[in-house]
């Protein structure tokens, strides 16, 4: 939990891969009702140009998607939820993770 | 405002707030905040009323409760803050500033102290409808045996399939069986063996577990004992509820109407006969038979049936009386034991007298049984308290019209008629159908939807002929969200008025439009259903006057808001006037001060208003309601405890306490919070980990508090509920303990594991431990923050002397602060010196030369004419300002708070020779005629009033003034009154005259005046003013036909414009809107304060209103200011931004990063954030290249801590560790 999604920057979000994510969901307040202004507006193109880094360096960019959602939506927040982890799970183990198992696996 | 010596020597420093809606939340945290005590009553279980059953918000649509519950927590939680629930004020005794209230306090039977608001209680009490309670006690005071005379069989498709899912073991106690043999008959599957005079005795392979013995085993010799039944230690109900559960688990997802099959569990039967002491229900070969006259229709059965054989209605003979939800309308039911609503402050359930079983025959008992921490005592009764205080704020509300009282739009009848805040409810997402959009009929998803507005309100045939004020906007609003919902919804307003007159009213209306949402300017006449497929015809004439006729799915009516009897009669104990409709009377010029002195009212019951209106009033309130206890400030609250905080010596080893929370069953019935502690344990620095039952119940806390000490922990993690609502409790505790309440992290393994998980009771706690573990390495790299004191300079900077300016001077005087007044002009008095009459009929000049002489002579003011604020530094609590002089010097000013109250004026368009004509005139010029040449006003024999001369149109102002339709009704009484033959037309768009002042413009109609409506997209009116003569010409919609005007004189209502303050807004960094307007920090809750903490605006800088609501802000404003000035010195919050020096760059992205413009770029030439400014978003941080700006608690180390955490925990997952 952060104090709004304008505190991430691009270094967490792959942090958060290297660290073994298979994907990454980021989700602030609605746009335009950004409890500070426009943090959701700047981390919306910080995920956008996760997106492309991701897209070069071939961990495939569907694994990080920015979601806006207020409080009150707990049912979308699930659907939502639900349909990036079946996208995740139909991509499999992120590039990082299957090398570090083929690792374990000669040790 | 003088105080009156005597009351100053004695006065008590402490205000009751009666209503704890947004209106009594916000006086209540105002006036606490500025050194009072508050006692905030509220008749209802929880405070929030309306607002927390609201789902949107307008003109935002923002979350209704997102923004209110932190209101609710902090009023639950301020110690300045008494909050008296599920209470009435009876009796209020003595005079201002020293009043004495009586207080009766209902019944709650759970002690608010002990609870933890888990909510077991609610779901354990299988209760549901209001039950017809037995008399059951006979003369000789034993308890007779109901038996039941009419009885009738209940069969299902087939003859029942005995389940032994969960099954209970029942054996016979050899020594207490009395050899009768009602067992052996009852057992339908031949389990029990038994020979007359022999003991019996059962065969467990035969038996099913249904307890049929059970249940006709004799009461005075309960020879049939009941082994491996779970939670039976708590009691017989707890145990039926728990295997009931279990058998829905097993069976697999309960889905309504599939299995309608009787599995004959015996659970129903165990229920009636030995739960609630009834024994209407009997298990026979086919189903099951019912004792219809001696049910009591409790619903108890029904609701622990694991299938859905059984319905309440076919057991009785009577019509059952669901229990229904008053929170969701009606729409759902409750349990006589209810939490009344999730977010609820307090969160402590009341149980209903009218429906509790146990209250009312002693049976039962369950909830009691089932409560972990002991909190339910059914010997509670009414209690009596009398408090002191010194003033008293009356903020009831209103209540919704009856809309059956309009009986031909079949409310009531035609189940898919509702009430808007009906719709609102079904909006909602915590509401009954959880936010899906479904006809109450049928549960069928509408597409098309009409919302009839003016339901209960501008109606003189049912005695409301006021405007609700907000019903145009909530029903456009409703209409709005229902297609954000699903798009498929076609919806339709069928209106009189558009009264959209608030601050970007208007503009959202245009979305709305541009959203296809229909507008029809018609009055519906009927509704008619047809009665096979529920659908609604609705008739009404349009606009060409064509009788229509049309279909709707659903039909939503725009109920009118009104004052409760009930609050009737409680304005009738406190003493104060209300008019004819049980609003509140007041005076213009003091809007908020109710007849009987030291009485303040707020919010809609002073008047049709929303919710800006409300809690500016609210706060208003609250200045006014203090300023005479001003002397007495800080003599009636609890001193904080003062606890040293222990300091970290460099090297201390880590030790860290970890609690995981059962929350009763809410997390453990699903996370094995044991094996979560263990792991805990087994962590890196963690030296201790318990499982506490409740860990936020008053005792565990207190607990935290001493195993701090004994195990020397510095510290903390709690694995419980969410932060959101419990981390100042727990951050609290550490405090209390002496260690840096920063040293704590939370992880949510309710919402997060046990709740969403529920199924996967192995995967929610291996995801429980990670989330642990998580916030074990996040603490592990907390940081001691400090929360920065200073002093508070107790001084209020007020910019502009008109009406809004002079007000908020001497109120601020009058609570003791000093006051710098800086006037732009030589003299006082703004717009209002232009300006004749109230819209309530009072003259405005001696009202404002009282007011000039109130401020000229009160010596804690300093009117500062003909000058000019041109610079300020600082921050809240501690400004300087730079004031330019008449003589050209400028002098410094420290002040802890700044007021703009900048102003406004009359637009003058280059409209029809406006200014040019002697017989083309604005409304205030106009005015003036009427009051200081009535002899020319006499003789003009007709009048033109064009409306929206100006406003509401591109090329002018594209905002509605608001001020403008009652300037003209005002003005056209006037002119009746000097002559009454004088012909007036008054051209209109829509007549906006909202709340009581439809009052006057119905008398306009009646004296006479003609209103023409028109629509500039369709015909504008033609206008041709010479010299000579002025002609109008239009189609008039009522008759259909052209109309051709030739009047004396013709008079342009031209709207307002803001003065220009574009350099005023540069220098204080506060935004303005796109008309030059400030913005408010939100919309809806802080309607005066400006973005930038310590400022605050009133009157109509904020935007066009009337006197009596600029003075209402004024009040607000003081009040808000209050709570910054009274206090000697503030905190700040220890989460900010810093920027380390070293490797700044001094590249600006941060100064253009902050959305709220605080970096700047100091003298050492590198940038700094000023920690009393900075909002803690950490949009800078992450955008700095040089990585060199760090936010407090939200470090890079702490979210690669919790990372590391995560991909250490998966892995140790993985290799079958943990």
């Amino acid at each position: 939990m952060l104090p709004c999604t304008g505190r991430i920057d691009e270094a967490i979000l792959l942090k958060a891969f290297e660290k073994g994510a298979d994907g990454v969901m980021v989700i602030g307040c609605l746009e335009g009702d950004c409890h500070y202004v426009n943090g959701n507006i700047r981390a919306r193109a910080r995920v956008e140009r996760v997106y492309r880094i991701l897209e070069q360096i071939d961990i495939g960019p569907e694994r990080i998607r920015m979601y806006n959602l207020s409080a009150g939506e707990g049912s979308k927040f699930a659907a939502f939820t639900s349909e990036f982890v079946e996208q995740v799970v139909k991509l499999g183990p992120s590039p990082i993770n299957l090398a570090r198992q083929r690792e374990a696996q000669v040790s | 405002m003088t105080v009156n010596p005597m009351t100053e020597m004695t006065a008590t420093g402490a205000v009751m707030v009666v209503g704890g809606g947004i209106s009594g939340m916000q006086s209540a945290l105002d006036l606490a905040n500025s050194g009072f005590k508050v006692y905030l009553v509220e008749h209802a279980p929880a405070i929030g009323g309306k607002m927390a059953q609201l789902d949107k918000t307008f003109p935002t649509n923002d979350c209704s409760m997102c923004i209110v519950s932190p209101k609710l927590v902090e009023v639950g939680r301020h110690r300045n803050i008494e909050l008296l629930t599920h209470s009435d004020l009876t009796a209020l005794e003595g005079e201002a500033g020293n009043f004495t209230a009586r207080i009766t306090q209902h019944a709650r039977y759970v002690n608010i102290d002990k609870c933890t608001g888990c909510g077991l209680c609610e779901l354990a009490c299988p209760v549901t409808q209001i039950s017809w309670f037995h008399e059951q006690t006979g003369e000789d005071g034993k308890k007779k045996k109901l038996k039941a005379k009419n009885k009738r069989l209940i069969r299902g498709p087939s003859t029942p399939q005995p389940t032994t899912l969960a099954k209970w073991t029942f054996r016979v106690d050899e020594e207490k069986c009395s050899r009768c043999g009602m067992c052996h008959r009852a057992c339908l599957h031949g389990a029990v063996n038994w020979q007359k005079k022999e003991i019996a005795s059962i065969d467990q392979d035969r038996c099913t577990g249904c307890g049929a013995c059970y249940t006709v085993c004799p009461e005075k010799f309960q020879a049939i004992t009941i082994s491996d039944a779970p939670e039976l230690d708590k009691n017989l109900g707890v145990a039926v509820r728990e295997r009931s559960n279990e058998i829905i688990k097993r069976l697999g997802t309960p889905n309504q109407g599939v299995s309608t099959d009787c599995i004959r569990c015996g659970l129903c039967v165990l229920m009636c006969t030995k739960v609630m002491g009834i024994g209407a229900l009997q298990m026979v070969e086919d189903g099951i038979e019912a004792g219809l006259d001696i049910c009591q229709v409790c619903g108890a059965c029904q609701s622990v049936c694991p299938v859905t054989y059984l319905n309440v209605s076919e057991l009785t003979d009577k019509t059952p009386r669901p229990l229904l939800n008053t929170f969701n309308e009606g729409l759902n039911l409750r349990k006589p034991i209810n939490i009344f609503y999730p977010q609820a402050v307090p969160r402590v359930p009341v149980i209903d007298e009218a429906s509790c079983v146990k209250l009312n025959t002693g049976e039962c008992g369950t909830c009691q049984a089932v409560c972990g921490t002991g909190a339910i005592d059914y010997t509670h009764t009414v209690s009596e308290k009398e408090i002191k205080v010194g003033s008293l704020i009356f903020s009831p509300g209103i209540e919704v019209f009856d809309a059956s009282i309009r009986g031909e739009f079949g409310y009531g009848i035609y189940k898919n008629v509702v009430t808007s805040i009906e719709f609102e409810r079904l909006l909602s997402a915590s509401g009954p159908t959880s936010g899906s959009v479904m006809r109450p009929g049928d549960s069928k998803h509408p597409r098309k939807i009409a919302w009839i507005q003016c339901v209960g309100s501008r109606d003189n045939s049912c005695g409301r002929d006021y405007c609700s004020s907000v019903c145009c906007m909530y029903a456009t609003k409703e209409a709005y969200i229902a297609r954000e919902h699903d798009s498929s919804i076609e919806p339709t307003i069928f209106y009189i008025d558009m009264r959209s007159f608030g601050k970007n009213f208007d503009s959202y209306i245009t979305r709305a439009r541009e959203n296809n949402i229909r507008f029809v300017r018609a009055m519906v006449s009927r509704i008619f259903e047809d009665p096979q497929t529920g659908d609604l015809e609705l008739r009404y004439v349009d606009g060409s006057g064509t009788r229509c006729s049309e279909t709707f799915e659903m039909v939503v009516l725009s109920v009118g808001i009104q004052v409760a009897d009930r609050t009737r009669r409680l304005a009738e104990t406190i003493g104060i006037d209300l008019d004819s409709y049980g609003f509140a009377v007041t005076d213009g010029f003091t809007p908020m001060a109710a007849s009987r002195p030291g009485v303040y009212v707020s919010g809609a019951f002073n008047g049709p208003k929303d919710i800006p209106e409300t809690v500016c009033e609210a706060s208003g309130a609250a200045q006014a309601a203090s300023v005479a206890l001003a002397p007495v400030r800080n003599t009636m609250l609890a001193a904080a405890p003062v606890v040293h905080e222990r300091i970290e010596e460099p090297g201390d080893p880590l030790r860290i306490g970890v609690f995981v929370c059962h929350c009763g069953s809410n997390i453990a019935s699903v996370v094995d919070v044991e094996t979560v502690a263990d792991y805990a344990r087994t962590l890196p620095n963690v030296v201790f980990a318990d499982h506490p039952l409740y860990t936020c119940s008053q005792d565990s806390v207190e607990r935290i508090k001493e195993l701090i000490n004994e195990h020397n922990l510095n510290r903390v993690v709690v694995s419980a509920c969410s932060p959101s609502t419990h981390e100042p409790l727990f951050m609290s505790t550490l405090q209390q303990a002496g260690i840096n309440k920063y040293f704590f992290d939370m992880a949510n393994i309710r919402d997060q594991c046990s709740w969403v998980h529920q199924l996967e009771p192995e995967a929610a706690t291996q995801k429980a431990k990670r989330l642990m573990r998580m916030a074990v390495t996040n603490v592990s790299q907390a940081k001691p923050l400090s929360e920065l004191e200073f002093d508070v300079e107790p001084t209020l900077l007020v910019i502009g002397g008109g009406v809004a300016g002079m007000t908020a001077a001497v109120e601020a005087a009058g609570q003791g602060f000093n006051v710098y007044l800086v006037e732009q002009q030589p003299r006082l008095g703004g717009q209002l010196v232009n300006l004749q009459r109230s819209w309530d009929g009072q003259d405005f000049a001696p009202f404002l030369q009282g007011l000039i002489d109130r401020v000229e002579d009160n010596e804690r003011i300093r009117v500062l004419t003909s000058s000019v604020v041109v610079d300020q530094t600082g921050f809240i609590g501690s400004f300087e300002s730079e004031v330019m002089t008449p003589t050209g010097g400028s002098r410094k000013v420290k002040h802890g708070a700044t007021l703009i109250a900048t102003g406004a004026e009359e637009y003058r368009p280059d409209l029809y020779g406006l200014g040019e004509l002697d017989n083309v005139m604005s409304q205030t010029d106009f005015e003036r005629l009427l009051v200081e040449d009535p002899d020319r006003a006499a003789s003009i024999g007709s009048v033109v009033m064009l409306q929206c001369a100006g406003s509401r149109c591109a090329e002018h102002l594209n905002y509605c003034s608001r001020i403008c339709c009652n300037q003209a009704v005002k003005n056209s009484i006037g002119l009746k009154k000097i002559n009454p033959a004088a012909r007036i037309d008054v051209l209109y768009r829509d007549m906006r005259c909202y709340g009581l002042t439809e009052l006057d413009y119905r008398k306009a109609r009646k004296s006479g005046v003609n209103f023409i409506r028109f629509d500039p997209d369709i015909e504008a009116p033609a206008i041709d003013a010479g010299s000579a003569a002025i002609s109008v010409s239009l189609t008039d919609p009522s008759i259909r036909m052209k109309v051709k005007l030739s009047p004396d004189l013709l008079v342009l209502s031209t709207g307002i414009v803001p003065r220009d303050t574009e350099e005023l807004a540069t220098m204080l960094r506060v935004p303005r809107n796109s008309n030059g307007f400030f913005i408010e920090a939100h919309a809806k809750l802080r309607p005066v304060d400006l973005a930038s903490e310590g400022i605050f605006m009133a009157g109509t800088a904020h935007g066009p209103k009337n006197v009596t609501e600029t003075i209402a802000q004024a009040q607000a404003a003081v009040g808000r200011a209050a709570t910054i000035l009274a206090n000697a010195k503030l905190k700040l919050s220890g989460v900010f931004s810093t920027v380390n020096a070293e490797h700044c760059a001094v590249c600006l992205t941060c100064v253009r990063a902050c959305p709220y413009g605080v970096p700047v770029i100091n003298e050492e030439h590198t940038a700094y954030i000023n920690p009393a400014l900075c909002q803690g978003c950490g949009i800078c941080v992450a955008e700095c290249p040089a990585k060199t700006i760090t936010l407090g608690r939200y470090l890079d180390e702490n979210l690669n801590a919790k990372l590391e955490a995560y991909q250490a925990a998966a892995y140790a997952d993985e290799s079958g560790g943990a």
